[in-house]
């Protein structure tokens, strides 16, 4: 079906055949997904088995100068005229050695068991106490994970290594000139642009956001938390109890039931967090740009100022407004002349919730009415017409032409804060603290959601393990649904399109 | 381009906020023994051979807000008294509710010297990060100190910290609307409330407060005990559930017969409220005894917690009472001077100014039969209700979130069937 | 027939401005509540009028002159610092790292693309604790830089947006560029970048309003070092419950000096930003 002839639908059969599409399009979609990520690990392990191969051919191939840059980094370089990058080929295998044989080894031995040596207390002989530290599991742990990652980054040094001092050999042999390091350097400027483009930040996300999911992935497979901490305690691998624990939810296992109550809720409160600030929040938009209505800027800063307070300081306000003493209830009692003391945020569970989503709202439209103003002007103006001319109110051609026209446009942006909502931590931390308390679940309130509870065990409880379980989850819950929806809806345009 | 001059401006603004900044920015809470004039310390506390070869010390104590500064006062009398230590001593701001966790996330950046209250002990004793006290000194401060904050600080016959002051909470209350007569009889008070339109404030969703609820009942908390992994289980006596729930059901009976009247706030609520008229009383500690008086003044009630009726009895509200301890980090570099400090800061000079300004309730022997002491009216409260008390350190740190949630429980939803809660709660207690 | 069309869209008019009146008092009327009792002058943390009795500027005076334990001053220049580098280095690895998504063809860019992707979708809280070590095993903990580090390292992973937009400039112009004989490095100072400004402001603005929201990882770097804190954090612990009872009205008054600025910033790039999020976000 093509658009026009989708736009020409009504809402209901639209509707129809939307869930009619997705259901059809589901399997496929799913069985697509598996097949990518199938096809990604057989390219990958394809792409070892040639790497291999060709490593092989060079060696066999090469000459002198190459078969000792198998051993010794740079030689072949070096024998060729190329000293400058010879050399620091030469630098990287003498310090990585250094790395190794100083720090490295210390930590990547105990790498299986985290460490064996308990700290010890003892009294000297003045009657003070004398601690001799013990391993620390969590060092090890993350000491190993920057050995292995350096070890890989130094592994692909010296196939590059391998492979340039086979090109500069080829180089010379087939009678060409060999360029010069400050030539290679001037190739970084333009044939290698993306390199020098892309080193730095590729570092940055190498240390602080690579290297530390894996030390926390790694975490999720040990038992690290309150009883086995440092200094006195030492934490060891438990395989993938931490995740049978969240799954179990037999009666009387708490962290299944939390899991799958919190769940739950996390997945209703996203879809209503979304769908609220998304139709309501164009409303308005609609409302303040529908021609006729003075004052624009105006209408619209009055809902921008939210969004440029931070978020921290209008929602603690918003907590503090809300309360049993604040200022709602105080303004409901001068209206009403009645003492009111209502506890918008812990009345029932039920309240809360209602609370927290709307709250969210006041925080959320503005963005909604920033982001899609634009966009709604973009709607051919005739369209509005001759629904009008037929006799169409103002719901009806939202509902029929606003409603899908904006869906079919943003729904990138949509998914965007679907998962945004999954994990949008401030509102319900800063409102609500996950309360009001639950008798049923562990460490966790009603209103907490996944996010909210991770950080909790986190940073409280200091149920490291179990923490960093809940965080894989929700990461693989986020990226198949974003993956799956990706694919599913024709937004997903090619990215060439301007060119 | 008239954007890009306001953009201009205002940038000019902060840079000049930033320097105004700068100026007056450098207000460190750093003692050093070379740099300390304070001279109205005579002799030396300890011989200067119990540093052993320890000079140069840097040691970092943690200690509670509203203590910092004189804590500050002390630590610079302290490097005074051994000028040739070259001792450095450095007081961070730290709330005493979370010390544990946040010694935990880290032991090796964390204070070498810190205040912490007693419940949390089994916690750092079980994770290793608080050191045995130095023998030596441990028949002096058996000796000074009362013999319950001794037995608070000690583990399995090992002494951990030193006794800093005691910790609980007591009755406030506006003598100009209730009588000292009615501050004994909760029901009175609530009634006083109600006929005055004011408020009685309490904390029952935390359960450090909440626990009154169950001791009351006869829930009484014995200890807590290791498992084979390390975790800590809470252990509690034979109790008689008919009375609990009974006591737990006339509770929330009052909560339910003076809703709006007995509400549950978080303590700094209190003085707030004293201040503005809109509270009668309410359940507060000696921490906020300066926030009280001044919001009362003259009219300052304090006083043990009153009765509550149960079936016809008036039964006495049982609160937890513990200490504040200080506690020296077990990977402390200076482990020496840390414990010196540490033994310091819990000595009688140090009690009498923080029972003098601070109003805080001194362990030690001597302070307490001080004038001071004895005509500090919040001082005498504590100790009356320490009369009625469960040991604080008997509770461990989950049991205290299972008390928060049976006060919680009660008052959001007093119609509730409490016999069901209570269960539901001991069996979480049981679990840990 | 015309007439009562007439009518009737005015009708709808009036209705229209008294829901967007309504609205916008809703909207408002929180901030306009903390400004109001910022300047507070009697009772403590909680207050039974809606306005004041008493106004006065005490709470701001006490912020920039009693700091001797709450150094809120300090606070704001900390913060001020960390935002304009963190600000500097993260636009430039932002612009960067999607300029090269965007313009350059290179082997595997779509399998760097893709694991961008994927990294943004584990929960951020889940690597703090690891941060921390590590910025301590480079001995940064308890110090800005640290700050500067963390809130510019992760930034290359936003590229999405400004990806987005640098798609929608026509690539007519690189090619007309190179046969001019531009290297790539100058087509994307020279020609990319001054076409870029709708992006270049929204990155910068993000980057600059981060480090005065953030209140999480701040405060797990900094620990106890409150010299080093950023003003939201610093505002936190003035509501901790030991603070809460004299420094709450405080606690408005730095609330409203930290949203002015950036409420002002805001205002008057608000353009630029949504010009950069529709153009790169939105549409995909």
């Amino acid at each position: 079906m093509r658009y026009i002839d989708y736009m020409q639908l009504n809402p209901f059969q639209r509707f129809g055949y939307n869930f009619v599409q997705f259901f059809k399009k589901l399997p496929g979609n799913v069985a697509r997904f598996f097949k990518l990520v199938g096809l990604a690990i057989v390219n990958f392990f394809v792409g070892i088995g040639k790497g291999f191969a060709n490593y092989g051919t060079r060696f066999v191939k090469g000459g002198v100068g190459v078969k000792i840059s198998y051993v010794i980094f740079g030689v072949g370089n070096i024998v060729k005229g190329q000293i400058v990058k010879g050399l620091l080929f030469f630098m990287t295998e003498v310090a990585y050695i250094c790395y190794m044989v100083f720090f490295g080894i210390n930590y990547i031995s105990k790498f299986g068991t985290l460490g064996d040596k308990l700290m010890t207390t003892e009294i000297d002989a003045d009657g003070f106490p004398v601690t001799v530290e013990g391993d620390n599991s969590m060092l090890i742990l993350l000491y190993s994970v920057l050995t292995i990652v350096i070890t890989i980054i130094v592994f692909a040094i010296y196939i590059a290594n391998t492979k340039s001092a086979y090109k500069v050999e080829q180089l010379k042999k087939n009678g060409k000139a060999v360029p010069t390091f400050m030539q290679e350097l001037k190739q970084f400027a333009d044939e290698k642009f993306h390199v020098s483009l892309m080193s730095l930040p590729c570092i940055l996300i190498g240390c602080f956001t690579i290297l530390p999911l894996i030390f926390m992935i790694l975490i999720a497979f040990t038992n690290y938390d309150s009883s086995h901490q440092v200094p006195k305690h030492l934490f060891t691998w438990v395989g993938l109890q931490n995740f049978a624990d969240l799954v179990n939810v037999t009666e009387g296992a708490k962290k299944g039931i939390t899991f799958l109550g919190l769940t739950e809720w996390t997945i209703i409160w996203a879809i209503f967090a979304t769908f609220t600030n998304y139709i309501l929040g164009m409303v308005v938009a609609l409302m303040i740009n529908k021609k006729g209505i003075k004052l624009k800027s105006l209408w619209r800063t009055l809902f921008v100022v939210v969004i440029a307070v931070p978020q921290f300081v209008s929602l603690l306000l918003m907590s503090q407004i809300l309360a049993t003493n604040g200022a709602l209830n105080i303004l409901l009692s001068n209206i009403t002349g009645q003492q009111i003391e209502f506890d918008f945020l812990g009345a029932s569970p039920l309240i809360a919730k209602i609370t927290v989503i709307i709250v969210n709202m006041w925080i959320g439209i503005p963005y909604t009415i920033l982001i899609t103003s634009g966009i709604l002007m973009n709607i051919p103006a005739d369209l509005y017409e001759s629904a009008t001319i037929d006799g169409a109110g103002p719901v009806r051609s939202f509902m029929s032409i606003t409603l899908p026209y904006m869906l079919f446009v943003t729904t990138p942006y949509l998914i965007t804060s679907f998962i945004g909502n999954i994990n949008n931590f401030n509102v319900i931390f800063l409102l609500t603290g996950g309360g009001p308390s639950n008798v049923d679940y562990y460490n966790a309130g009603h209103t907490d959601i996944l996010v909210t509870w991770l950080f909790n065990l986190t940073m409280s409880k200091n149920d490291y393990s179990l923490a960093a379980a809940i965080g894989i989850l929700v990461f693989i819950v986020c990226a198949s649904l974003s993956l799956i929806t990706f694919n599913l809806t024709k937004s997903a345009k090619d990215e060439e399109a301007f060119s | 381009m008239k954007m890009k001059r306001i953009v201009a401006l205002l940038l000019a603004a902060m840079m000049m906020v930033a320097v105004f900044a700068s100026c007056n920015g450098d207000a460190s809470n750093t003692s050093t023994g070379s740099g300390s004039d304070n001279g109205d310390v005579s002799g030396q506390f300890v011989d200067p051979a119990d540093f052993g070869d320890e000079v140069n010390a840097k040691i970092k104590v943690w200690a509670p807000d509203k203590a910092v500064k004189l804590f500050k006062k002390h630590c610079d009398d302290f490097c005074a008294m051994y000028p040739d230590q070259n001792i450095t001593i450095e007081i961070k701001s730290q709330g005493e509710n979370d010390v544990s966790s946040k010694i935990l996330n880290d032991p090796s950046t964390a204070a070498d010297v810190f205040s912490f209250p007693s419940d949390q002990l089994p916690k750092l004793e079980a994770s290793g990060v608080i050191a045995p006290v130095a023998t030596k000194y441990i028949p002096d401060i058996e000796a000074t100190n009362a013999e319950d904050s001794c037995d608070n600080a000690r583990i399995d016959d090992t002494m951990y910290a030193y006794p800093e002051t005691g910790n609980g909470y007591y009755l406030v209350y506006d003598k100009s609307v209730i009588s000292d007569k009615e501050a004994g009889s909760l029901e009175a008070i609530l009634a006083k409330c109600k006929k005055t339109n004011k408020k009685f404030i309490m904390d029952a969703g935390n359960g450090f407060y909440a626990c009154a609820f169950a001791f009351t009942g006869g829930f009484e908390c014995t200890g807590s005990e290791k498992d084979k992994d390390g975790y800590l289980t809470q252990l509690f006596n034979d109790y008689d559930e008919k009375e609990v729930v009974d006591t737990l059901t006339a509770i929330s009976k009052l909560m339910k017969d003076y809703s709006g009247i007995f509400t549950s706030l978080s303590v700094d609520n209190i003085a707030s409220n004293l201040a503005t008229g809109t509270c009668a009383a309410g359940i507060d500690g000696s921490w906020d005894a300066v926030a009280d008086e001044k919001a009362l003044g003259e009219n300052l009630g304090a006083t043990k917690l009153p009765t509550i009726n149960v079936n016809g009895e008036d039964k006495q509200l049982i609160s937890a009472f513990g200490f504040k301890l200080l506690g020296v980090n077990n990977v402390s570099k200076y482990q020496r001077t840390a414990q010196i400090l540490a033994y310091y800061l819990s000595s009688k000079p140090c009690q009498q100014d923080r029972c003098d300004e601070l109003g805080w309730s001194p362990t030690n022997n001597e302070v307490a039969e001080s004038d001071s002491a004895k005509n500090n009216v919040t001082i005498k409260a504590l100790l009356a209700q320490k009369e009625h008390s469960i040991s604080q350190v008997n509770v461990t740190e989950s049991t205290w979130g299972q008390f928060g949630t049976l006060g919680d429980s009660m008052i959001k939803d007093p119609n509730q069937d409490i016999k069901v809660l209570f269960d539901k709660i001991v069996n979480n207690i049981k679990e840990g | 027939m015309i007439k009562s069309y007439k009518i009737r869209r005015h009708v709808a008019n009036a209705f229209i401005y008294i829901v967007l009146a309504v609205l916008g008092i809703i909207w408002v009327s929180p901030l306009a509540y903390m400004l109001l009792h910022s300047f507070r002058a009697d009772g403590f943390s909680t207050y039974p009028y809606l306005i004041p009795k008493e106004f006065g500027f005490d709470n701001y005076i006490a912020l920039f002159t009693n700091t001797e334990m709450l150094d809120f001053p300090r606070w704001y220049l900390n913060t001020f610092v960390v935002a304009i580098f963190s600000c500097i280095i993260s636009t430039l690895s932002v612009l960067m790292v999607s300029y090269a998504f965007s313009r350059l063809r290179f082997k595997s860019r779509k399998k760097f693309i893709n694991i961008g992707m994927i990294l943004g979708m584990f929960p951020g809280f889940m690597t703090m604790v690891a941060i921390y070590y590590l910025l301590k095993a480079m001995g940064l903990d308890g110090q800005l830089v640290a700050l500067v580090i963390c809130y510019s390292a992760g930034a290359g992973l936003g590229f999405q947006i400004s990806k987005g937009f640098f798609d929608t400039i026509p690539r007519a112009l690189d090619e007309a560029a190179t046969i001019d004989g531009a290297t790539k490095n100058q087509i994307f100072w020279k020609i990319i970048l001054p076409m870029s400004k709708p992006i270049v402001v929204y990155t910068v603005l993000t980057s600059f309003i981060g480090p005065w929201t953030d209140f999480i990882l701040a405060k797990i770097i900094m620990g106890d070092n409150l010299e080093n804190y950023t003003v939201a954090i610093g505002l936190q612990k003035m509501i901790t419950l030991e603070f809460k009872t004299e420094y709450f009205k405080q606690f408005l008054a730095g609330s409203v000096l930290v949203a002015v600025p950036v409420t002002i910033l805001f205002l008057f790039m608000q353009r630029y930003y949504v010009e950069g999020v529709t153009a790169g976000g939105v549409k995909g």
